[in-house]
């Protein structure tokens, strides 16, 4: 995909310039990735803005942890809603109108929906990242270096992968307490080894390519071949799996909420907001349906400008 | 071209073929318009440096060109039916029966996960009249051989009733693919069957590649840069025999090389390319002792003579056209040294200069 | 085997020796003992002692075949017991799950791939992603939602929607649907199978998106091949050259992906035998990691990582197989 000289500093901006250019050019060609583009884009937005939007303190109704609102307001539905989800669920006939119905606490649902957007995408972003600086950190190591390192980091992630994908962060959250930190820990631990492989897989082959002996001869030090040259070269499968790997992020993370490790119960998220109609699957079921969706939506908007991605870039496809 | 004339001589002509790539970069303009006619039963070397469009020409007659390419002009005539016009349906018949080509890497152009024997026994499937002729002369006790059915095309129309069982035609399947084998010079062909491609050494797939080709009994049997890939030992075994089934075989053979001295070992005539055009056609004899293109000419001269130790090797300045902004007029105007103004803007077209000679340029 | 070692010790130490709410020999005492007793518990199975002792102990115990008790508040049977009453659940999940991903997978990948960026691919390539990207206790739900609650409601016949069979049988294999066969008690196993539908699509909804990617890029790589250029040039027929020249390669890292992929659903799909009710070992394991029953998930662990350890050698193996180019 890039030519395997070595590249003054300016000649490289351009020549990265002109392939991200025709990276573009090609993602355009493709109607999936653009939707997926615009809908991820569209909720990134949402979530910056989503604490400007609604009310951050409506998700913890006044009286907290005693919740005060009626009794008449939980798990309603408005009666002149043009959903009908049929026999079995309360119907609402007072002043106001919601949307999605209302959840457990009497808060209207879409308003804790877009609230809890910005706390998915946030904590997903940062287990992504975390996962990959440490996970191609580790592979770009065992790669580069090889040897015994290379053998031991590949022992260890090897026990990682034999984990039972879940019960390895359930058993750490469960150790370590319900904070968001541990939470978010305990997902890092699951989506670190991946990347390990990836990157690890990456370096053995960019190593054989010729440019790195030249570097060698020059006399460039080892980790300034594999931070400004080799790295560069081989993230791009990285970015892809990265991309991907963010839907996936935010369905485990919430996939821990829902089984009951949330900090607080009436924390807006996603999985949280699921567990919470779990109980009333029958006479409530926007409850589960609705922040369930919008999980749907998100990754699959991220997942389908990933798998474009990985399209575009598969160097056998270019040109 | 008085093609009525020569329709009985002329078993395939291309008049004016342009091909285009549709890329990122823009549009490669691959063929410019070839001109081209192969007669019956003769050998034509197709020859020109990488990238001058000889694969492009044959993939088109095949119609097996990739997707993003275009055919922008011109005509295939064969049999006096435009290829060009035909439905995929016809040309996949038409590969099957007629055109014959074998490819440069036997490598890569043999699946690896299926037996020589699977690989060769569906081209025969294809052939359904024939196997059930040869499946009824087994039931009989006759003996034959794969070469008697050369040339017989539809005789097999009046048994389309008899009744052979599958097993006889498995069997004379086999039989066919061993006798084919054989005629390739394959050792041991019966255990080659059940070879995988990557058993085999590279001189060996090739073969099989050529009985595959033969198989169908084709009209016109292609050959794109079959030796390329071979040491030169082994290429000179190919080219032997390719010699030899030249005289067994009714069909017209188009080979592609880059390589002159292929093409004097083996062809009757020989056309040389250059950026998407035919420059030159001669028999071999006439092109080698007159060569009249300044392209051919100094080719010629590139070519090292043993016998002449002392003669400085000569090479062509300047390098290969670029596709997308091509040369205007002649492609090669600007490595030619006797370019003139006409050069640059028009395209010269194939003129016979003398008998069963032709040239493609303005100093003519 | 270092493997083994290592998981064992993660998550011995992660059950036993941090300091969490629920204590580690909970599984031996009830709610009605003592104080004394308490301790006396606590003693006999040595949970006072420093923690590399509490491993080497527990190492000794599972070599003899003890493995300890689990359950919460002395219900007490011993560990393996009831993981091995519970696996043949998942074991049927499994099967059912991975035949079902197979099925639609394949498929799905294999036409995305023919018709490459026209609109059967874009169609089942946004299917396949869908797959990866719903939440599985959602979907789920919304299969019940649908097929159990309001089929029933607009009068259509609706699948159960939890819970394994409702009928009993004889305990041969342990599977029921062999069970009911085996006994010809067929009306067991039809309604074993009835049960097993939805939470089996519900498994293979998200996984057969990534077959179908996998599948989907090989194929594509595989007709970018010469062999199929040649295959083409000998005019057999589209058909013939996809399903025998084709598919046969691409398949091949399918194949291996499944391997795994089945091996990993034996490890229990926890989340799907959840809402399921599904009275599997992903659920037992959900419930020991509630109960802090450290016994049971040592088990669950070991048994899991020796079963994936198994399946990539199966599935080296298979490749062997598979490809004729490599030999052993």
């Amino acid at each position: 995909m890039q030519t395997q000289t070595v590249k003054t500093r300016k000649g490289e901006w351009e020549a990265r310039l002109a392939d991200i250019k025709y990276t573009l050019y090609l993602m355009k060609k493709n109607p999936l990735v653009m939707t997926g583009t615009i809908i991820a884009l569209f909720f990134i937005i949402l979530a910056f803005l989503a604490n400007f939007i609604v009310d951050p303190k409506l998700a913890y109704p006044e009286g907290y942890p005693n919740n005060m609102y009626p009794f008449e307001r939980k798990y309603m539905w408005n009666a002149n809603h043009f959903i009908n989800w049929g026999p079995g669920i309360a119907l609402y006939n007072g002043p106001e109108f919601f949307y999605l119905g209302t959840d457990g606490w009497g808060r209207d649902l879409l308003k804790m929906i877009i609230l809890a957007i910005p706390v998915d995408l946030y904590n997903a972003a940062i287990i992504v990242i975390g996962a990959v600086i440490f996970g191609t950190l580790l592979g770009a190591i065992a790669g580069y270096i090889g040897g015994i390192f290379d053998e031991l980091i590949l022992r260890i992630t090897d026990v990682f992968f034999a984990f039972p994908g879940l019960v390895l962060a359930l058993v750490f959250a469960a150790m370590f307490g319900r904070t968001l930190d541990t939470l978010r820990l305990a997902v890092m631990l699951v989506w670190w080894p991946p990347y390990v492989r990836l990157m690890r897989g990456q370096v053995l082959s960019e190593k054989q390519k010729p440019y790195v002996e030249a570097l060698k001869a020059l006399g460039a030090s080892g980790p300034r071949i594999l931070l400004r040259h080799v790295i560069p070269n081989a993230i791009y499968p990285i970015l892809v799996q990265a991309t991907m790997d963010f839907g996936g992020a935010i369905l485990t993370f919430s996939a821990l909420m829902f089984l009951g490790f949330s900090p607080s119960p009436a924390l807006p998220e996603l999985g949280n907001l699921c567990a919470d109609g779990y109980g009333h699957i029958f006479d409530a079921p926007w409850v589960i349906l609705f922040p369930g969706l919008t999980m749907l939506i998100i990754s699959l908007a991220f997942n389908l400008v990933g798998d474009g991605l990985r399209d575009v870039l598969d160097p056998r496809l270019r040109r | 071209m008085n093609s009525e004339k020569n329709t009985e001589k002329t078993i395939l002509e291309i008049r004016n073929l342009k091909v285009n790539f549709h890329t990122y970069r823009g549009e490669v303009k691959a063929l410019n318009g070839v001109d081209l006619k192969l007669y019956r039963g003769e050998v034509l070397a197709l020859v020109g440096e990488s990238g001058c469009g000889k694969s492009v020409t044959v993939q088109t007659v095949i119609g097996l060109l990739p997707e993003n390419a275009s055919v922008v002009d011109g005509e295939i005539i064969f049999l006096g039916e435009n290829l060009l016009e035909k439905s995929k349906e016809e040309m996949r018949s038409l590969r099957a029966n007629e055109l014959a080509i074998v490819f440069q890497d036997p490598m890569t152009y043999l699946n690896p996960v299926l037996t020589i024997g699977t690989q060769l026994e569906e081209v025969f499937a294809l052939h359904k009249n024939m196997v059930k002729e040869a499946a009824l002369m087994e039931k009989t006790g006759k003996n034959f051989k794969f070469t008697e059915f050369i040339g017989k095309k539809n005789s097999g129309s009046m048994l389309v009733d008899a009744k052979v069982s599958r097993n006889e035609i498995k069997r004379a399947i086999k039989k066919l693919c061993v006798d084919i084998l054989k005629l390739v010079k394959l050792p041991d062909p019966e255990r080659i069957l059940k070879q995988y491609p990557f058993e085999l050494s590279g001189g060996m797939r090739q073969r099989a590649m050529i009985a595959m080709a033969l198989a169908r009994r084709p009209s016109i049997f292609i050959a794109d840069e079959i030796t390329t890939a071979l040491d030169v030992t082994i290429q000179a075994q190919i080219l032997y025999l390719l010699k030899e089934l030249k005289d067994k075989i009714s069909a017209s053979i188009l080979i592609i090389t880059h390589d002159l001295s292929v093409a004097a070992e083996i062809s009757d005539r020989i056309a040389v390319m250059y950026g998407g055009n035919v420059v030159e056609v001669a028999s071999t004899r006439n092109l080698f002792r007159k060569p009249l293109h300044p392209y051919t000419q100094m080719l010629l001269k590139a070519i090292p003579i043993i016998t002449k130790p002392k003669e400085r090797l000569e090479s062509i300045p300047g390098t290969v056209p670029e596709m997308i902004n091509p040369p205007t007029g002649c492609r090669f105007h600007p490595r030619c040294k006797y370019a003139m103004e006409i050069c640059t803007q028009k395209r010269p077209k194939l003129k016979e200069v003398e008998k069963g000679h032709e040239v493609a340029c303005h100093l003519y | 085997m270092f493997v083994l070692l290592a998981v064992s010790a993660i998550v011995f130490y992660l059950c036993r020796g941090f300091p969490s709410g629920i204590a580690p020999w909970t599984p031996y005492i009830h709610s009605k003992m003592t104080e004394e007793q308490i301790q006396e518990v606590i003693k006999t199975h040595g949970f006072d002692r420093p923690l590399w002792e509490q491993y080497f102990y527990w190492l000794r115990d599972i070599l003899n075949g003890d493995w300890g008790l689990t359950g919460a508040w002395a219900q007490g049977k011993p560990a393996n017991e009831v993981f091995f009453h519970h696996f043949p659940y998942t074991v049927e999940l499994a099967v059912f799950g991975t035949i079902l991903t197979i099925i639609i997978g394949i498929p799905l990948g294999i036409i995305s791939a023919i018709k490459n960026n026209k609109l059967p691919d874009h169609v089942s390539r946004v299917i396949a992603l869908a797959g990866y990207s719903t939440p599985s206790y959602w979907f789920g739900f919304v299969l019940q939602l649908i097929f159990f609650y309001y089929f029933s409601v607009w009068g259509l016949p609706y699948l159960p929607s939890s819970g394994a069979s409702d009928l009993g049988s004889a305990n041969l294999t342990g599977i029921p649907i062999l069970d009911g066969l085996l006994t010809g008690n067929f009306a067991y196993s039809w309604d074993e199978f009835c049960h097993l539908i939805l939470p089996s699509f519900s498994l293979s909804f998200i996984s057969l998106g990534f077959l179908a990617r996998i599948v989907r890029a090989s194929m594509l790589e595989v007709l970018r091949q010469d062999y199929i250029t040649m295959a083409r040039s000998k005019g057999l027929k589209e058909r013939v050259v996809i399903y025998r020249h084709a598919l046969k390669n691409a398949l091949i890292p399918a194949v291996t992906l499944t391997g795994i992929f089945f091996a990993n659903l034996l490890g229990g799909a926890m989340i799907t035998e959840y809402v399921f009710s599904w009275p599997g070992v992903g659920q037992q394991a959900l419930r020991a990691v509630f109960q802090g029953d450290s016994n049971f998930l040592l088990v669950y662990s070991l048994v899991f990582a020796v079963i994936i350890v198994l399946a990539n050698l199966v599935v080296d193996v298979l490749y062997a197989f598979l490809d004729p180019r490599i030999k052993y």
